[in-house]
């Protein structure tokens, strides 16, 4: 097994750490952009755009609701996100395991 | 806050996978999820400390300024102003925290607790107007100001905490509910004094309990 396994879409640092971020929330919820944003620590135009990336490959979806300066951007783990980052955690998991290294919680 | 983004300072990013190893990606994913669990999670500890210092100070002046009347004429005025005051403390700072940790987070859980928030504050209100009609029907002071008055809300905070703690699945709310429910109907056993003393130690201990507890319980969740 080698890294190549691991999602590319998700294994990146900052993909990553929006994935991450997501999935702390119970299904059916979701996160506007600019909390995510505070959390994750981007500028809107790199967030947006690791967020475009997961939104094409199904990972997240993104909802606005509103337009102008009232306009807000919901965003959420979908299902197919969900599942790719537990193979992601179990990939991660068994390469740390043959490097002896402790895995992710 | 417009959230239409500016997307330019995104063009050709560079997104630092390359540089990523399996040691680098645990390490990214511990940190987010911890940080993300901090900020995102409702800490019930410290909103079940405050309840509980309400209920043990609120309760207990009630109970202190009906201690001794012969006939049962109910709580003085000021004593029902310092629960007011202590019951709206305890409000105002779970209302604070469960602000901060929400803030941004919509969809389900957001949509369950304006329900939940619907369900007390109806209970609540009729509580009052049964205490009324009660009233209106004739019942003596000590079963309308002393019994019902005290054991009533404990009734409907116990009942909606058991219910929420269904939905989510929240074995901390499960205890204090049960515990709340228990703690009304057994503290009407007490009389129109004892009830007040019962409602205090035991709803506020219990409260004081659950924050104790509460960290070690939903670990299990």
């Amino acid at each position: 097994m080698s890294e190549d396994e691991l999602d590319p879409v998700i294994h990146a640092p900052a993909r990553l750490r929006i994935v991450v971020t997501l999935a702390a929330l119970p299904d059916g919820d979701n996160l506007s952009f600019t909390r995510l944003q505070d959390l994750i620590g981007l500028t809107p135009g790199n967030l947006i755009t690791h967020l475009r990336k997961l939104d094409d490959a199904g990972y997240v979806r993104m909802e606005k609701s509103g337009s102008g300066v009232n306009g807000t951007t919901s965003v959420s783990l979908t299902r197919e996100g969900r599942g790719a980052l537990d193979r992601y955690t179990t990939v991660l998991r068994d390469l740390l395991d043959q490097a002896g290294s402790a895995p992710p919680r | 806050m417009n959230e239409d983004v500016d997307m330019k300072d995104g063009a050709g990013l560079d997104d630092g996978a390359a540089g990523l190893d399996a040691q680098g990606a645990a390490a990214i994913m511990q940190e987010a999820g911890e940080r993300a669990r901090r900020e995102l999670r409702v800490s019930h500890p410290v909103i079940f400390i405050a309840a509980g210092v309400a209920w043990l100070l609120g309760y207990g002046a009630i109970w202190l300024s009906v201690r001794g009347q012969h006939p049962y004429q109910g709580p003085a005025p000021e004593a029902a102003v310092i629960q007011v005051v202590l019951v709206g403390f305890a409000v105002a700072i779970a209302a604070s925290i469960i602000s901060r940790a929400t803030s941004g987070v919509g969809g389900l859980s957001m949509v369950q607790r304006r329900v939940s928030i619907l369900a007390f504050a109806s209970g609540i209100v009729a509580v009052l107007v049964l205490e009324a009609a009660i009233d209106h029907a004739g019942a003596s002071r000590s079963v309308v100001f002393g019994v019902y008055q005290a054991a009533a809300p404990v009734l409907v905070a116990g009942v909606v905490y058991a219910v929420n703690s269904a939905v989510r699945l929240n074995w901390t709310l499960l205890g204090l509910g049960l515990w709340l429910i228990a703690v009304a109907a057994g503290g009407a056993f007490a009389g129109p004094v004892g009830v007040w003393a019962v409602t205090a130690l035991a709803g506020g201990l219990g409260y004081l309990l659950m924050a104790a507890l509460g960290p070690a319980l939903d670990r299990h969740r």
